[in-house]
């Protein structure tokens, strides 16, 4: 199998920037994104809900605008008839109830972590990304530099799904941006 | 004006000292200190000259609404003008100053207006320089904008730099519960007891520390400290150094948090300045009041401040700021500073307009040891760069006499208080005018906001607190908490009533009194304007620029006001007020920009070859935002030299070129087909699996909105192409198909554009390198995949891919589409193969040429403004079926003959140019829009000579067999052409269908 190539390339450069001392913003590029999307029908979204839940084992496949982790897998809702399905391959359906699309190779996976991760991506998003408002587990569509992308607060951090095209000229925003904060890129 | 430092007091640290520099000499002040105050404790008097008549100015205030003190701020790039001296902080190394003053503020060349001043009034520059002779002698504007050169630079403000920007800036997004803007008593009550409540709350203070007007007191008045602690242990988060600028729908706010401002040397890492946008679900504005100046003869006189501002410098910045000082006063407040300033060591002489005065404020004057007199004002001051006099006005019936005159170093005013509405204004509330207080107080407003403290017109500080409280209450209430108890304090609160005063002038005796100092604007220029026929204040302010300037009004909207109601016989509420609009105070563009410079002034946007194509000697061109390789030069060529080469190398052998950047759409469902056969205007029922087909879609107007082929992969998934332009326009108009006129379609639609990678592989030998590069030759063979073939197969490396046999280049070609991340390496293979053939890497000028050289149409012909006939392609639009655009594409305009038709262009001397973005024109008829237009042209090598590709009324067969003038009259002139079918090379397809 051919290598894949990350979209950020050269500019991913590990290790601290900006202010010395402990990072308040870790980034990490999560390679390697296995992402499908599960689409369902109108009248076949609870169907299509039960055979995702069932495909990555939880109890439940989640509501809009929010995940679910199981056992084989995470569910994001990233739309009323949309999931999208990270780290395992989708339930086969049929035509009549829905459709799938691998999409692996169109986002770029970012993770910011650390005390000050909330504080960097208001920078740059205007979600209201308050522990109370967007809960652990939310996901939300939303501009990043005029560009669309989708972000999730999961287990480690924030989880940002941009275009792969748009990733690399995001990246160094996000980069510029966090180096205020101590930053690290692992 | 004699300021002193004092040994003790003030907010200042005496154990940092810092050295700065005011227009060339070192000074120094203490960490603590504002520009401002080290400039006044080191008796710097002169600081700036005025707009117009280069008067000389000092301070004449302590905080934003400072219209004396502006100055530069830097050196070189980082030079920032108009630097209100009484908002910066200072550090050590600060570089300031004076603006508009040659060779410096304290000696002015420029001063010599002063001495023509009254001819200069009001509208003086347009009455004289404009359409009047000999100026101007009929002949419109042109000598004006020659005068007006040189009249800018004799008046004016500071000067900014030309170069870029240096430093950098960023946006932010905030959320709140409630914001309350203030830090006085008003804001701290508010802020305090909303966090108390369990609300989040921010706290914004424009000011580096918090305290407000608090900070103008004796430090003992008030545990400052312990009430910023508790705030912080409440839990609200603070923000200072931060203006609330302006308050928007929705309940937000814009915000200016000055980040390194205040730094010597900021850290690289952060930026100099943040603009938020806050969203506060309610919002307490505890803005507070500012106080107002006098008009007086020379009032605008170094050495003459507002009385508050005396009290920050004495109290906040221990300083001391004049020995034998003379306070002017219509009204309470003035007294508590006398008193300070006494114990200070000042000697005190106080002009109270009012004829009487209450006891208690009577035993203030006393205290203070200063010589009362009631029923006085100031009437003019004497000194020529600082006051060094001052005559004395005396109340006589309704009218001032002169009453007299006093030496003094320091005089000042308060001629009473305006509260900041500016942030409710915003919001489109007017303020109402309370004649008892002679100021204007905020207007009702049913949105989740509240006015607290002075800025609501209440002047006492307990009555501040509560107020504030008061606001947290209703803002807690308007969450869903508790409602509270707290009352809002009724507006007012001195003991004695205010007098208005506006200006102090005596019959028969001509005075400079200023109204506003900013733009130099005085009380005659708002009563020639008033002569001249100005009745409505909005006319009146652009007219005489009156609160046009940096300050906006703060210092002198009320008496300007005062003095049109004066002329007009009425009163002020009758005249109005203007309204304010963001932002509060000045923002710097670059705060409003952000990160979006330089590279990022919008999102690049790379394909996974980015760095491939560099790396093989691609020079790159935006295409909307992508970046794709526009050339390929070897050594020593130029573009010209390399996009031939290219276009003969693909007529010749092969080709490879990065399309990645073409629009992608899965479509996915079982009506997809459907779906499908509604927005193309060609049918696309029967397309059957394993086969593409080129589709026009049109828009509900009838006109051309995309063009791109569309391949049918299963029975319910469909992968479409659209042009790199009209991507985004075409998906999204998909979505709104399916989602609000369509819901009963079960199809998705989803763009894949990142997903895919594509290359383009054209030229006689594409077969073979591909056959070189698939992991089953056979199955790009003609049989297995013939011209609009479509083909899912493996690549060596087992990569999945799309190939389909379409051609844009008129070449027998093959679109190839790969996962993205996989692109690079699979490219390594394409080139290598290609390379071992002699073929090349090819950019979009030599795709131009090629697409040009067949009459193919993109984004330059499908404007927005050609039908489908207009392209050509009429004959493909189905008859049988309705589609988007079936409809008004028959209107009769639509149809007619002589709209301009897609035709291709030759120089009728073929050695001949022209360019695109010429106009075509009947030889005898050369003007206006002629007949048509030009939307591309390139040298063709296939056919030796410079083409073109144009739309022409009636098209080919209109004037095929007659001259045509392309006219280019601002580049290159006219150019005798003649007009060809567009399809200008292999006009049969044999080469593609071969």
């Amino acid at each position: 199998m051919a290598e894949r190539h990350s979209a950020l390339g050269a500019g991913y450069t590990r290790g601290p920037h900006g202010k010395p001392g402990e990072p308040g913003v870790r980034l990490q590029e999560i390679t390697g994104l296995v992402l499908h999307q599960v689409a369902a029908w109108p009248q076949t979204v609870a169907q299509v809900g039960n055979q995702l839940a069932q495909a990555i084992v939880c109890t439940s496949a989640p509501q809009p605008g929010h995940s679910a982790t199981g056992s084989y897998g995470i569910a994001l809702r990233v739309e009323p008839l949309k999931w999208w399905l990270l780290n395992t391959e989708p339930p086969q359906l049929s035509v009549d109830s829905g459709a799938t699309l691998d999409l692996s190779h169109s986002r770029t996976h970012i993770r910011i972590s650390g005390p000050e991760a909330a504080t960097c991506l208001n920078r740059l998003i205007p979600i209201d990304l308050r522990e109370s408002y967007f809960t652990d587990g939310q996901v939300a569509s939303s501009g990043f530099h005029h560009v669309g992308v989708t972000l999730w607060r999961s287990p480690t951090g924030f989880d940002l799904f941009v275009p792969r095209g748009f990733a690399l000229s995001l990246w160094e925003i996000l980069l510029e941006t966090a180096e205020q904060f101590g930053l690290d890129i692992s | 004006m004699t300021a002193t430092r004092l040994a003790k007091g003030g907010y200042i640290d005496r154990d940092q000292l810092l050295n700065f520099t005011w227009d060339g000499r070192t000074l120094h002040g203490h960490a603590g200190d504002s520009l401002a105050s080290a400039l006044l404790a080191s008796n710097q008097q002169v600081l700036g000259r005025s707009f117009k008549y280069h008067r000389p100015r000092g301070l004449m205030s302590a905080g934003v609404e400072e219209s004396g003190a502006l100055v530069t701020i830097g050196r070189g790039d980082h030079r920032d003008a108009n630097v209100r001296a009484t908002t910066q902080e200072l550090y050590a190394g600060l570089v300031a100053q004076g603006q508009n003053a040659w060779p410096s503020v304290r000696f002015d060349a420029g001063s010599i207006s002063n001495l023509f001043g009254r001819f200069l009034a009001a509208g003086f520059y347009y009455k004289t320089f404009m359409g009047l002779p000999p100026f101007e002698w009929g002949s419109g504007t042109g000598m004006w904008m020659r005068y007006e050169k040189i009249i800018r630079k004799a008046a004016g403000m500071g000067e900014a730099s030309r170069s870029p920007d240096p430093d950098h800036y960023e946006h932010a997004h905030g959320y709140c519960d409630v914001l309350v803007v203030g830090s006085g008593p008003a804001g701290r009550g508010a802020a305090l007891t909303a966090a108390k409540a369990g609300v989040d709350v921010i706290l914004v203070e424009q000011e580096a520390i918090l305290g407000g007007d608090t900070l103008a007191q004796p430090q003992a008045a008030d545990n400052l400290a312990d009430q910023i602690k508790a705030l912080k242990g409440a839990g609200v988060r603070i923000m200072a150094r931060t203006t609330a600028f302006g308050l928007y729908d929705g309940g937000v706010a814009g915000l200016l948090e000055r980040v390194t401002d205040h730094l010597a040397e900021p850290p690289m890492w952060m930026p100099r300045q943040r603009c938020w946008t806050l969203r506060a679900r309610y919002t307490v504005l505890a803005t507070g009041a500012l106080e107002r100046h006098v008009a007086f003869g020379n009032n605008d006189r170094p050495g003459i401040m507002t009385a508050n501002a005396a009290r920050v410098y004495l109290n906040r910045f221990a300083v001391r700021a004049g020995e034998n000082i003379v306070i002017a006063t219509n009204n309470d407040s003035a007294y508590a500073g006398a008193a300070e300033l006494a114990q200070a060591g000042a000697s005190i002489q106080i002009l109270d307009a009012r004829k009487s005065i209450p006891d208690a404020i009577r035993a203030q004057a006393a205290d203070a040891h200063a010589a009362l007199r009631t029923g006085a004002a100031p009437l003019m001051a004497h000194g020529a760069k600082g006051i060094t006099a001052l005559d004395i006005a005396g109340q006589h019936a309704a009218n001032w006499r002169e009453a007299g005159k006093t030496d003094c170093d320091l005089l000042l005013v308060s001629g009473g208080w305006s509260p900041v509405v500016n942030l409710l204004s915003h919001r489109g509330v007017k303020p109402v005018w309370d004649a008892d207080l002679a100021c204007f107080v905020p207007g009702q407003t049913n949105e989740p906001l509240s006015m607290a403290g002075s800025a609501a017109g209440i002047w006492n500080d307990n009555a501040c607190l509560l107020s504030g409280q008061a606001a947290a209450e209703r803002a807690v209430a308007h969450l869903g908490g508790a409602q509270g108890s707290s009352a809002a304090p009724a507006p007012g609160g001195w003991q004695g009533a205010i007098t208005p005063l506006y200006e102090v002038k005596v019959p028969g005796r001509q005075l400079k009194s200023f109204v506003d100092p900013q733009h130099d604007v005085t009380t005659e220029d708002i009563r020639l304007a008033h002569r001249e026929g100005y009745v409505s204040v909005e006319h009146l302010k652009r007219y005489t620029t009156l609160g046009m300037a940096t300050d906006q009004g703060k210092m002198g909207n009320i008496i300007g006001l005062a003095l049109m109601a004066e002329a007009l016989g009425k009163e002020i509420p009758q005249v109005g007020t203007t309204t304010f609009r963001p932002p509060y105070t000045p923002v710097s563009l670059g705060a409003l920009k952000g990160r979006n410079v330089g590279n990022h002034f919008r999102a690049l946007r790379r394909t996974p070859l980015h760095e491939w194509n560099l790396e093989h000697g691609g020079t790159m061109t935006m295409a909307g935002l992508w970046h794709r390789p526009w050339y390929f030069a070897r050594s020593g060529e130029t573009i010209g030299d390399a996009y031939v080469r290219e276009a003969q190398t693909v007529r010749r052998t092969v080709g490879l070129c990065d399309v990645t950047s073409l629009g992608k759409i899965a479509i996915q469902g079982p009506d997809s087909t459907e779906l499908l056969n509604r927005i193309y205007s060609n049918p696309f029922a029967k397309l059957p699996i394993g086969k593409a087909r080129y589709g026009i879609m049109l828009r509900d107007d009838g006109f051309v909105m995309d063009d791109g082929t569309t391949w049918h992969l299963r029975e319910s998934e469909y992968f479409m192409t659209t042009t790199t332009a009209h991507a985004g326009k075409v998906m999204a108009f998909l979505e709104e198909l399916l989602q609000t006129r369509w819901t009963d379609l079960r199809v998705h639609v989803t763009s894949v554009s990142e997903q895919w990678a594509g290359v383009a592989v054209a030229g006689p030998k594409s077969r073979q390198v591909l056959e070189s590069c698939v992991e089953n030759p056979a199955a790009v063979s003609d049989a297995n995949l013939p011209f609009m073939g479509v083909l899912e197969t493996t690549l060596k490396g087992k990569v999945p891919c799309r190939i389909a046999r379409i051609s844009f280049s008129g070449e027998r070609a093959f679109e190839v589409y790969l996962p993205s991340d996989f692109c690079p390496d699979i490219m390594d293979a394409l080139w290598e193969s290609a390379r071992s053939m002699n073929g090349c890497l090819y950019g979009l000028e030599a795709l131009g040429a090629l697409r040009i050289e067949k009459g193919h149409v993109t984004g330059a012909e499908l404007d927005g403004r050609v039908t489908i006939e207009d392209a050509g392609l009429g004959r493909m639009a189905s008859d049988k079926k309705p589609y988007i655009g079936s409809a008004l594409r028959k209107r009769p305009d639509m149809a007619r003959d002589n709209r301009p038709r897609l035709v291709g262009i030759f120089p009728r001397d073929r050695r001949e140019i022209f360019n695109a973005g010429s106009l075509l024109c009947a030889p005898d008829h050369i003007e206006g829009y002629g007949e048509g237009w030009i939307t591309a042209v390139t040298h063709s090598p296939a056919l030796g000579h410079w083409i073109g590709l144009g739309f022409i009324s009636g098209g080919h067969s209109q004037w095929h067999d007659k001259t045509v003038v392309c006219a280019d009259p601002i580049r290159k002139g006219n150019t005798a052409v003649e007009i060809v079918s567009p399809h200008m090379f292999d006009p049969d397809g044999e080469r593609m269908y071969g």
